[in-house]
């Protein structure tokens, strides 16, 4: 089995390599090279997830390794991969996207100039997202953790030419670059009180005390720092919405599926040695993002936004159930929410193309990921609306559909978690949950009503507008099918729960090394709250999510309710969504303002003092330089040459030793045996 | 072991003076155009010996032919270091001597002399198989007949060797006239029991290290290396600056450990304790000493040929670092070391055999703007160099990290810094023909064409000095395996 992810993994590498160097020669620019490694790893993963389906052991687990880096005892480092259920699951969850995203970029992709090189990085992600799932040091997952942030930047700067998208890459970048830090720090704590990367042995170390206290809380914080960047969490989600710059099935592939959600599969991984605060932490910056996120989705107009805003939302319920300790749950969200989000951003993409088409063929201009250049599109993309619709009612979670399990595991487990704890200041995290959960309904069928119902807001749009090549629908389907809630759930067919499938049996939460360290649990989860939770969370989330779709259709079908005026009314609330929260500009206006007017401070100390003590000095120094000239031409000159002049001089007198002559040659050697022996003996 | 039984462990030889024979009379039936099958010959005979050398890998240590030769693994790396290296200088060559079946059977003979030179036991051995080395070496260094130049090399290398090797013999009289044996097990013995006259048994070992410090161009032994490297065909050349220099230092260790080291201790020269010079510090200033003059003679050169001589020499300072300290860890540096230099060397020299012909010229000045005329040789040369001055993340670099930490370990800090100050002073003269290389422009624009054989061979020589910048650690397991079974100890 550890052959087998070896060859999934590596197999992109070789893709990428092959695509870089010879890409734009090979036919067809090499698209089939990586399509055909990521298919090949796709079948592979499968295989692997067959076999722990088979196995049907919680606690699988295989792990080999070689030595890498070995300079005795202070520092050694192993090459691994550790391979548990988690691991596998994870893989072939970005295999499939994956996957379906290559066959689908050979329709969207078609006639790009930079095509190669699109497919080039596309590999180069998936290996190193692949190496970030199963490699078994944190050394070895932030050098992949820093490999999906290249790709990431790359793939979204991709139309460099535009300065939007070479900006937002940028974005993306730096703004990432303020998690990893944290990252590296808590990493370097982690090596300093336990000498070892090595989960395990990380494991082995916390659960024997070796890390505790202040400390671990202060590691658990800073490692998840680097989650808040990559999964876009509040403070640092900045950068997520404007990664929609890259092509849509980028955004799909690393921007809705893989890469952000790199950040819940850290929390996971590191889910043992998250101590208690480290814990409220994590929920709490979860919960808060998710609401907030939801509420900036309701207002945007861009397609692709909105998606944005939703995934940062949805991430923000998988880092929350992190934090509560529903570590299945938040796990189960991801790989549902990975299948359903990317195919909402490859329908979207669909969409975009279709209007793309039509504006070239009409030549008006415009945004063509604007919803207000949309409107009607159901009859003609059926394919698409169906799909969309299919992936809607998963995100809003709609039972019968994936999305409804998982969040209903989320929101049950933030309940248990509330009412298990004697503090009701915790019940603000189950608010969070189902308001945004609310909300997501609301701004999912707004999305839907606007793009594919009603009427065609710019019919010269609409008559050119056509359904995308199979290419691009089959993806959709295949992701519609992987959105039904039996996927997960079997052997079992029940709708309301996924707690008999193989899934949650397979997916169990790992003993934690802090419970172990402190001799107690991390939390006390009982268990008549645990059975209250789940009941009260699903009839809560049905209300909630079918009265979000009927206010969406309330608002924006019938148009029961003047939209207009309701906007004009609360018109400041509705600039504070709008302009969501105005974070680019307090941005703007503290983080970078004020390191430009650090900048211009140290600019002007050393324009004004600094130079005026240079300038001072100077004439100081025009006194006495009469006397001092002769005094630095012969001494001072004269000794900085001269190191250089004599390494050279000793080169030219080695040189002039040889001399050719053979009997010197002789001499020379007879006489240094000689030297030497006189010299050792004095 | 009896001559009869030694045969058994004696088959890499053994097929090697076969194949030497057999080469000789195949050619004698081969057509003019078909000559080069002698080359291919002796290549596969190379590839067997290595093979054959490696099956004896697990061999536990055994004195063949009444104690004359040893076998252990420490032997066998080297035996494959040296087979290996004629291999490479076997592809090297082709293009420069397609059908001369004569010198690829002389490189066999030598690398048949390598062979038994890193397996002796006795002082007559170690000089029969230095003559071996040496007198076909006169006969490679003057190959090209016609050339006055090689001449020259060849004879000043035969005079030179000869010097060198009467006064090591004249050492070995020494020796055998304190103790009265040969065989070096019986001279350790004799020399524990019967405390030998301090001065005379150093004189000895001083006399015996200008026969070695001449084979592995030690200072002040050090002469005949710029001309002959100059004056030798450049193959040779690459040959002699690898392949003997590397089988020179496992035979300076060998002597080391069993006649100055104490059997029981695992580190320096317990010997030298009854007597006020120690060996240790003498080999240190030699170290210095090679490897700065080496550097600082290179900075003036302006024949590349002649630059990558006295790198040569350099390179030898930085290893003699290891017999300074010369516990496990030094040694395993230096073994080390010897691969990654074989690699970034041969690279350097082939890729100057390879643009020699097309600029018609070796001299540096020649080589401007060649980053512009031929790209990938010249980014393949611009590696060589980086990783010959040891800047990550080239193979050279984690072989100088090796030694250095083993120098490091053992308190050797002026040394230590020392060793690097010379590797800041050779980034001088490395980076200089980079910079022509990728810097000026040249006068004449044309591309270069290199032809695909050199472009596979230089791959061949450029992965392993990438690939070990990052991760060598099977190297290094093998290495440190092959000081395990080390004769005697």
């Amino acid at each position: 089995m550890i052959q087998t992810a070896l060859i999934i993994w590596l197999l992109p590498l070789a893709a990428f390599v092959i695509n870089i160097f010879i890409g734009k020669r090979l036919p067809r620019k090499g698209d089939w090279v990586s399509t055909g490694a990521i298919g090949v790893s796709f079948l592979l993963s499968y295989y692997m997830l067959f076999q722990i389906l088979g196995n049907y052991n919680p606690d699988f687990a295989l792990q080999a390794s070689v030595p890498w880096i070995d300079l005795g005892e202070t520092f050694k480092l192993n090459m691994g991969i550790y391979l548990d259920n988690l691991a596998v699951i994870m893989t072939v969850v970005v295999t499939t996207v994956s996957f379906l995203v290559h066959v689908y970029s050979i329709g969207y992709m078609h006639g790009e100039p930079l095509y190669n090189r699109f497919y080039a990085y596309l590999s180069l992600f998936s290996f190193s997202m692949l190496g970030l799932i199963m490699w078994d040091n944190l050394f070895g997952i932030y050098i992949m953790w820093e490999l999906v942030g290249i790709c990431s930047y790359l793939l979204i700067g991709y139309y460099f030419e535009k300065d939007s998208a070479a900006n937002a890459g940028k974005k993306a970048f730096i703004t990432n670059r303020v998690g990893d830090f944290g990252f590296l720090i808590g990493l370097l704590i982690v090596f300093t009180a336990l000498g070892t990367f090595n989960l395990s042995d990380i494991h082995q170390g916390v659960s024997q005390g070796q890390l505790s206290g202040g400390l671990l809380t202060a590691a658990g914080v800073l490692l998840f720092a680097g989650a808040i960047g990559k999964s876009a969490q509040f403070p640092l989600h900045v950068w997520l919405p404007d990664a929609m710059e890259g092509p849509t099935p980028v955004s799909a592939l690393i921007h809705a599926a893989t890469m952000v959600a790199a950040g819940v599969y850290l929390m996971a991984r590191l889910s043992f040695m998250l101590s208690l605060d480290a814990m409220l932490v994590v929920a709490y910056v979860g919960g808060f993002t998710a609401i907030f996120a939801a509420t900036i989705a309701i207002t945007q107009n861009d397609i692709k936004r909105v998606l944005a805003y939703s995934t940062i939302s949805q991430l923000g319920y998988m880092i929350m159930a992190m934090g509560v300790g529903s570590y299945t749950a938040g796990f189960f969200h991801l790989t549902t929410h990975a299948m359903f989000k990317a195919g909402l951003f490859l329908g979207s993409g669909s969409v975009i193309h279709a209007v793309h088409h039509a504006m070239d063929k009409t030549g008006s201009h415009g945004d063509p990921n604007d919803i207000r250049n949309m409107g009607g599109f159901k009859d003609k993309m059926p394919v698409t609306y169906i799909t969309f619709v299919i992936f809607s009612l998963a995100l809003s979670g709609i039972p019968f559909f994936s999305g409804f399990l998982s969040k209903d595991a989320i929101l049950g487990g933030t309940l248990a978690f509330a009412m298990s704890q004697s503090n009701p200041i915790h019940y603000l995290l189950p608010v969070f949950g189902f308001g945004a959960a609310f909300i997501t309904a609301f701004y999912m069928f707004r999305l839907i009503i606007k793009t594919f119902l009603g009427q065609p807001q710019k019919p010269e749009l609409y008559e050119h507008v056509h359904e995308s090549p199979k290419v691009m629908t089959v993806p959709l389907m295949v992701l519609a099918a992987l959105s039904i809630w039996f996927i997960y759930t079997l052997p079992s067919v029940n709708p309301m729960g996924a707690a008999g499938g193989w899934f949650m049996h397979l997916i169990r939460q790992p003993i934690s090394a802090v419970a172990a360290q402190l001799g107690h649990p991390v939390y006390i989860i009982t268990e008549h709250a645990e059975h209250a939770a789940h009941v009260n969370g699903i009839i809560i989330s049905i209300i909630l999510a079918f009265g979000g779709i009927l206010l969406a259709f309330a608002f924006y079908f019938w148009k029961k309710v003047d939209v207009e005026a309701l906007t004009e009314k609360i018109k400041p609330l509705y600039n504070l969504s709008l302009n969501k929260y105005y974070f680019d500009e307090i941005y703007q206006a503290t983080v970078i303002n004020g390191l430009l007017a650090w900048n211009n401070l140290l600019k002007w100390f050393d324009e004004n003092i600094i130079d005026f003590i240079v300038n001072f000095s100077a004439k100081v120094v025009r006194v006495f330089s009469a006397f001092d000239g002769k005094f630095d031409n012969l001494v001072i000159d004269g000794m900085v040459n001269a190191v250089a002049d004599m390494t050279l001089q000793f080169g030219r007198g080695f040189k002039k030793l040889q001399t050719g002559q053979i009997q010197y040659y002789i001499m020379g050697a007879l006489l240094g045996t000689f030297l030497i022996i006189i010299f050792t003996l004095i | 072991m009896s001559n009869l039984n030694s045969l058994q462990y004696f088959i890499p030889e053994l097929f090697l003076t076969v194949s030497i024979l057999v080469i000789i009379i195949v050619d004698l039936f081969l057509k003019k155009e078909k000559k080069v099958v002698s080359a291919y010959l002796t290549a596969l005979a190379l590839l067997v010996a290595m093979a054959l050398s490696f099956q004896q890998y697990n061999f536990s240590p055994a004195s063949l032919f009444e104690g004359m030769v040893v076998l252990d693994s420490f032997a066998i790396f080297f035996k494959i270091l040296a087979a290996f290296s004629t291999l490479i200088i076997v592809f090297i060559s082709l293009p420069t001597f397609r059908d001369k079946a004569e010198y690829y059977v002389l490189l066999l003979v030598v690398t048949l002399g390598m062979f038994i030179m890193v397996q002796v036991n006795d002082l007559l051995m170690i000089l029969l198989s230095m003559e071996m080395v040496g007198v076909i070496s006169y006969v490679l260094a003057g190959y090209n007949k016609k050339n006055l130049k090689s001449n020259e090399a060849s004879l000043k290398y035969l005079l030179f060797g000869a010097a060198s090797t009467g006064v090591m013999a004249f050492g070995f009289s020494y020796i055998y006239g304190m103790t009265g044996h040969t065989n070096l097990y019986l001279i350790q013995q004799a020399l524990l029991n019967n405390n030998p006259h301090p001065l005379a048994f150093f004189i000895a070992v001083v006399l015996i290290l200008a026969g070695l410090g001449y084979k592995i161009a030690m200072v002040p032994f050090h002469f005949w290396v710029p001309d002959v490297y100059e004056g030798s065909p450049t193959p040779i050349t690459a040959f002699f600056s690898v392949g003997p220099k590397a089988v020179g230092v496992a035979l300076f260790i060998r002597f080391l450990t069993t006649i100055v080291a104490h059997p029981a201790s695992t580190g320096l020269y317990d010997f030298t304790q009854n007597i006020p010079i120690k060996l240790p510090e003498l080999l240190a200033v030699l170290a210095v000493l090679t490897m700065t003059l080496g550097n600082l003679s290179a900075l003036q050169q302006k024949n590349i040929k002649r630059l990558l001589g006295y790198s040569a020499i350099a390179h030898v300072g930085y290893m003699l670092m290891a017999l300074v300290v010369f516990n496990g860890n030094a040694i395993v540096a230096v073994m080390f070391y010897a691969i990654v230099y074989l690699f970034m060397n041969f690279g350097a020299f082939w890729i100057v055999e390879t643009i020699t012909p097309k600029l018609k010229s070796e001299r540096i000045a020649d080589y401007t703007g060649l980053g512009y005329r031929a790209p990938f040789t010249a980014v393949a040369l611009a590696v060589f160099l980086f990783s010959l001055t040891g800047i990550p993340p080239t193979a050279g670099f984690i072989g100088k990290v090796y030694l250095f930490s083993a120098v490091i370990k053992e308190q050797w800090y002026l040394l230590a810094v020392l060793g690097v100050l010379n590797s800041v002073v050779s980034l001088y003269y490395y980076a200089y023909v980079i910079k022509v290389m990728f810097l000026n422009q040249p006068e004449n624009n044309d591309l270069i064409e290199v032809p695909l054989y050199n472009k596979v061979l230089t791959w061949v020589l450029l992965i392993p000095t990438l690939v070990m910048g990052l991760y060598w650690n099977p190297v290094i397991t093998f290495t440190e395996n092959s000081l395990g079974l080390f004769f005697g100890k």
